[in-house]
């Protein structure tokens, strides 16, 4: 009793010595990658005594012999906010050891010594890739390594899945479309061992392939048609950039080659415009530089987005917060953000000439037309203006009176009231074109005939010109990039070029002299297609789980930093991340290597017990249960019905929506949603759709369709009552529901109806039970609508709202 | 709880018929844990179930209707000290050249209180100012439209981020069964798109559920044209047997099952939704009091009474806007102060003032928040000879109901009404005190996005001050 009693008062001091040296450990293991001369997040040194002293931008981290004054000790007991370390708390040991190490006045090996980290960096995701062997076992390597983590979580694995349900899954994951019901029977009768390969391959060589992973791209690089805002116009040569996705992926070019061509293609292939058509990257985000007025703020927030959006979809990190502050939670200080902004800074946009020498003559033609229109413009106003004013007179002479005199008083001299009646009636004397064609005298309205004809000649072989948009440097010299100093007025610091420092990145040096542009964005796509860069290939290949399996191993895609999750499979992701390399950035190796495992073609039903014990299926016991992207919902109606448009790439075609699905938007829909004059584009896939920033058809916005502003790195999958009003009420479902119906007529019986409409719409045949309710369902509609024809279309309107129509087993 | 089974309800959310997705799911469903879709337990006093948001789209002149200046009145014409212009700046004036213009209309002190306010423009609503808390102290950065009607809807000038609608049904969950909980109606076309009732980064669930004109109120509620009832009943049941056989076929999924219960929400709305707007049953004098009937005042008037009835029916947010870029704006004071300002008053004053009495009478203001005001100010200097340009940096806002004190003024602008002075409270002061009002600790409420957890008013919000507004 007495022994403890005196161990309880003395043991800190009889144990001191050794604690201190605990202190400085716990440092070293857990502060010192951050807070070191390196990185200096949050102006904070904890690799010396000096700088423990000195502090950070919040003053002292300790004060020496009082460890509760300490503000270091308030941030590790959470005490204090920023709670350090970020995304964990020490161990109670630990805590203790470092408040023992400060009440003994925090003694140092040598005072002005520094000791470095432990291991630099900490995070995970910026330690190099590591190279695993499989675990043993049966099946692929990824089984093995999936086997490996179920054995440890006791838990049922799923039996092997139909083959029709395979081939849907097959088909919707490569291509977002159904497989035809021969396709399926085909499918089914071919037994021989290499099927499912066969399959795989044919999915990856056909064109639908791009179509559906070039979506996937354009969600991460958050691609629009237009600039966003208030008057939101057109980026009217967005839609090359989209198909240059669509193109790439139908390739299968190298990722590392893509990641190339759109941060740097003008730098590294001067002389190719095919891969300076990647820039186009910088050009499809939300444009504040495509409004008027306050240029500097648009610059500024060009430059941020370009930023903000590299670090997410190359590097799966969000430095946003680095932009006002060091990261509060990964190792990304200011001067980081502001050294990666000054790789953007030199980039200005560009129309790249696809072809130079139609190009300049597309130019040069707009050029004379330009100056023939002015003339043109000029004598139509001439002819129409006495005319336009007579008709003027007589309207305000015929209004009521005292809106008459109102528009009759001169605009100074109007009352209050007046004002008010003018300002509420701009309708009320405007002239339209047909109103002045009435009264035209027979000269001028041939005169104005002829200029319409001219005006036709002029258009009529009008088109986009074969131009791009893209970035170009002017010069080997940049501005100068500034970082923002607390309490320092005017530019604040100067910052150069540079990687971050937390992956190893360094300064990027002036070009050579010879060199034309600045080398700064090359610099960054050459380090981040490095084989050893710790991200670009973790993030690409967790991106493509996440698609194929419905969760990525690290089930925040476009967040790998410390707020992020941690990987499932650790050394399963580092595994496809070299082979990734090894299969030369294929991306289409890789959708082969994924879909050919066990794991892939599990069936979606869990067994007993499972979903509750995991029940974000994070162990891939089980295939996840998908609901149709929204653009798989839109694409999957056109093809059941059989109006499905298969046309690749070009200008972004506009279908109908009916006024009340337009409501709202911020301009007319005659400039906002000019639906394609061609019928036949109506129908063609969504992905070559308008995607217009401040408005999105209720179908895509009702099924989580991407809202366009932001990278998206995972669709939501909701469910929610609008979901079923636009599917059974709208009137793109009823359309294409009688299209479906008009397909369905041409068989003889009802029983053939049903088992047709099955077929196109389910890829399958009715079983005994379906087809009885199905042709009972015929009946009763018959007799209530009084045709079978619209009892049909029911039945498609109902096909297209089936869960199983809208889910992937 | 059961992780796929949060997910659900969390997918589910609090927004439209979410609430009664989950009512009509499988009791077993939910057995193991408390519906998380009730009002969640509240951090602070609710004051205000319900918010009506009165949104004066295009920009309210603050200096000619609620915020009087003597100083303008007396300098009219001159310019303003440079002291005061210095680091002002908007889209087509100039702060150092444009003149001043005093304001063409005369305040008067109103009510017990004695508040100045512009009672020629706005006879109605000025009888009412003992009931409002005039907050002449807001201010901005953004001086176009697209952008601070952004910030004033989502706390962020860039489009992207959740409504404040959105936020407080995600915070809330919904007390209604049958409806929306976030009801919005416009004039139609609006400078910002549909950025002021977007879900943002939240899930769709949340988004704002455009009310239109008419007896079907919410898109695609009707049955395609020519197909009746029971034709409808029937193509539902259909759907209902298929569906519940292909759920048969596999194993317990509660996704499934709610996609199954969707479309019978769906149809239970279609007789909901056109009750809650028909207005037959509302007596004469109510209409009259909210001015429908008369040509200038019908159209605002309905959607003030309709949102009366929505209050009624437990539905948390309704925004209402006036003024739309296709039509009559506020905005249209740019070339014409006295015709714009003249006209849009006319046609909200009366049904504003209609519907704070009708919600008075009925006892609702009580725990019904009313809010008014624009995404800025305008201009105390003239733009051209009739006009007056955005202003973001000092305009005012007024809140009723909810708790809320009326007959004070809450902070002041500078002498020229160029520079909130006093009390200064930006965007992220009022959502704070919105969410405080609602029973919200707005730092409480996060959403995990991007790396953190987002908030509404993101690091803001400081200077929230609903005491203030409570004790007056």
């Amino acid at each position: 009793m007495k022994l403890r009693f005196l161990l309880i008062l003395y043991g800190p001091l009889l144990f001191a010595q050794a604690d201190a040296r605990r202190g400085i450990e716990v440092l070293r293991a857990n502060c010192v990658s951050c807070h070191s001369a390196a990185l200096k997040m949050s102006n904070l040194q904890l690799d010396s005594r000096d700088g423990l002293m000195k502090g950070g931008s919040k003053g002292p981290s300790i004060v020496s012999g009082d460890a509760a004054k300490s503000r270091l000790m308030q941030m590790v007991t959470h005490a204090a906010q920023p709670a350090m370390p970020p995304g964990k708390k020490l161990s109670d040991a630990d805590i203790e050891a470092l408040r023992t190490w400060i009440d003994a006045g925090a003694p140092w090996p040598k005072e002005s010594e520094s000791v470095p980290a432990l291991e630099v960096p900490s995070w995970w995701s910026f330690k190099p890739v590591t190279h695993h062997q499989a675990p043993s076992g049966s099946g692929t390597e990824i089984d093995r390594f999936v086997q490996n983590r179920i054995k440890k979580a006791g838990l049922a694995v799923s039996p092997k899945a139909s083959k029709e349900a395979l081939i849907r899954r097959a088909y919707y994951d490569l291509h977002g479309l159904p497989p035809a019901y021969e396709q399926i029977r085909k499918f089914v009768e071919d037994t021989s061992p290499d099927a499912w390969e066969k399959l795989i391959d044919e999915l990856l060589a056909s064109p639908r392939y791009g179509e559906k992973w070039g979506r996937h791209w354009l969600d991460l690089v958050r691609y629009g048609d237009t600039a966003g805002f208030e008057q939101d116009p057109y980026i009217l040569d967005a839609w090359r950039y989209r198909d240059y996705v669509i193109e790439s992926f139908n390739q299968d070019k190298p990722y590392n080659r893509f990641i190339q061509e759109q941060i740097a293609g003008d730098e590294l292939w001067p002389e190719d415009p095919k891969a300076q058509l990647g820039t186009g990257y910088f050009n499809v985000g939300t444009n504040r530089d495509m409004l008027f007025k306050v240029e500097d703020i648009n610059r500024v927030e060009q430059l941020t987005d370009y930023v903000d959006t590299t670090s997410s979809v190359f590097m799966g990190l969000t430095v946003g917060c680095a932009r006002c502050h060091d990261h509060k939670f990964d190792p990304i200080p200011q001067k980081d953000y502001f050294r990666m902004q000054a790789i953007f800074t030199p980039a200005v946009k560009h129309r790249i000439f696809l072809e130079y020498n139609a190009a300049r003559s597309y130019d040069i033609g707009l050029n004379y037309r330009e100056f023939k229109l002015r003339d043109v413009a000029e004598e139509i106003a001439f002819i129409q203006k006495p005319y336009s004013e007579k008709i003027r007179k007589e309207k305000v002479a015929a209004l009521p009176k005292d809106l008459k005199e109102a528009f009759e008083t001169e605009d100074e001299k109007r009352t209050e009231d007046q004002r008010i009646l003018v300002n509420s009636n701009p309708g009320a004397v405007r002239v339209s074109q047909d109103e002045i064609y009435k009264e035209l005298s027979a000269d001028d309205k041939a005169r104005l005939d002829f200029l319409g004809r001219r005006l036709v000649g002029l258009y009529a072989n009008h088109s986009s010109g074969p131009i791009a948009p893209g970035v170009i440097e002017e010069g080997r010299v940049s501005q100068d990039t500034y970082m923002p100093a607390r309490g320092q007025d005017g530019l604040g610091i100067k910052v150069p070029p540079g990687l971050l420092t937390a992956i190893g990145g360094k300064d990027i040096p002036d070009p050579p002299e010879e060199a034309v542009t600045t080398y700064r964005r090359k610099a960054l796509a050459e380090w981040l297609t490095d084989p050893a860069h710790p991200l670009t290939t973790r993030v690409m290949v967790n991106r493509m789980w996440q698609y194929h399996f419905g969760r990525g191993l690290v089930a925040t895609p476009s967040d790998f930093g410390t707020r992020g999750s941690a990987p499932s499979h650790p050394e399963l992701l580092d595994w496809l991340a070299t082979q990734f390399v090894e299969k030369k950035w294929s991306v289409k190796a890789m959708h082969k290597l994924l879909m050919m495992t066990d794991v892939y073609q599990r069936s979606s039903n869990a067994m007993e017990g499972v979903r509750s014990k995991d029940p974000e299926n994070i162990w891939l016991t089980h295939y996840s249960r998908r609901r149709l992207m929204a653009e798989e919902v839109r694409d999957s109606v056109l093809q059941a019905a059989g109006t499905l448009n298969l046309k690749m790439g070009g200008r972004p075609v506009v279908p109908p929506q009916t006024k009340e699905e337009l409501y709202g938007m911020s301009q007319s829909p005659d400039n906002f949603w000019p639906v394609s004059w061609n019928k036949a584009d109506h129908t063609r896939r969504s992905v070559y759709t308008l995607v217009r920033r401040s408005y999105r058809p209720p179908l895509m916005e009702a099924f989580d369709g991407l809202d366009g502003t932001l990278h998206c790195s995972r669709r939501d999958e909701s469910t929610v009552a609008p979901q079923s009003l636009t599917l059974m009420n709208s009137d793109f479902a009823y359309d294409q529901a009688r299209a479906f119906a008009a397909k369905l007529m041409e068989e003889k019986s009802a029983h053939a109806i049903a088992k047709a409409a099955f077929q196109k719409s389910l890829s399958r045949n009715p079983t005994e039970d379906e087809l009885r309710l199905t042709v009972a369902f015929l009946e009763k509609q018959q007799q209530q609508t009084g045709t079978l024809e619209a009892a049909v279309v029911e039945l498609a309107r109902g096909m297209f709202n089936l869960n199983e129509f809208l889910y992937v087993d | 709880m059961n992780q796929r089974r949060r997910d659900l309800l969390f997918r589910l959310g609090g927004g439209f018929g979410a609430a009664a997705l989950s009512q009509m799911l499988p009791q077993s469903l939910f057995a193991d844990t408390a519906n998380p879709l009730a009002p969640k337990a509240p951090q602070f006093p609710v004051k205000a179930k319900s918010v009506i948001y009165l949104f004066m789209h295009g920009g309210v002149s603050h200096v000619d209707t609620w915020d009087p200046k003597s100083e303008l009145t007396k300098r009219s014409g001159q310019t303003v000290p440079e002291s005061f212009a210095r680091g002002l700046k908007t889209s087509r004036i100039d702060f150092n050249k444009a003149l001043i213009r005093g304001t063409p209309w005369k305040f008067s002190r109103m009510g017990q209180s004695g508040i100045d306010v512009n009672a020629e423009l706005l006879p109605h609503t000025a009888k009412m100012v003992d009931d409002l808390a005039i907050i002449r102290s807001c201010y901005g950065d953004a001086f176009d439209h697209a952008p601070a009607i952004n910030l004033r809807a989502t706390g962020s000038q860039f489009p992207g981020k959740p409504s404040l609608g959105s936020w407080l049904v995600y915070g809330l969950g919904s007390e209604n069964q049958n409806l929306p909980s976030f009801v919005v109606m416009s004039d139609g076309a609006m400078k910002a798109g549909n950025i002021p009732y977007n879900a943002g980064y939240l899930p769709t669930v949340y988004q704002g559920t455009v009310f239109r004109k008419g007896a079907s109120p919410v898109l695609h509620l009707d049955s395609p044209a020519g197909v009746t009832p029971a034709t409808q009943r029937s193509t539902l049941d259909f759907i209902s047997e298929m569906d519940k056989r292909h759920l048969a076929s596999r194993e317990t999924d509660s996704i499934l099952e709610a996609r199954i219960a969707a479309y019978e929400l769906a149809y239970r709305m279609q007789s909901h939704a056109p009750e809650a707007v028909d207005i037959d049953k509302e007596s004469d004098a109510t209409k009259k009091l909210y001015g429908i009937g008369e040509p200038l005042t019908d159209d605002f008037g309905r959607k003030c009474l309709l949102a009366r009835r929505l209050v009624e029916r437990g539905v948390r947010f309704i925004q209402l806007f006036s003024g739309t870029n296709l039509g009559d704006d506020w905005d249209d004071a740019h070339n014409d102060l006295v015709g714009a300002l003249g006209k849009m008053c006319k046609k909200t004053d009366q049904p504003i003032a209609g519907l704070l009495m009708d919600l008075k009478a009925r006892g609702l203001l009580e725990d019904t928040l009313v809010v008014w005001g624009s995404e800025f100010g305008r201009t105390p200097l003239a733009e051209g000879k009739n006009g007056r340009d955005h202003h973001p940096y000092a305009f005012t806002t007024w809140m009723a109901g909810g708790g809320v004190k009326g007959g004070q003024i809450i902070g002041s602008s500078d002498e020229f009404g160029l520079r909130a002075q006093e009390e200064k409270k930006d965007v992220h002061d009022l959502h704070a005190t919105i969410l405080r009002l609602m029973g919200m600790d707005h730092t409480k409420v996060t959403y995990f996005y991007q790396g953190r957890d987002q908030r509404l008013t993101d690091v803001h919000g400081e200077n929230e001050f609903a005491d203030l507004l409570l004790k007056g």
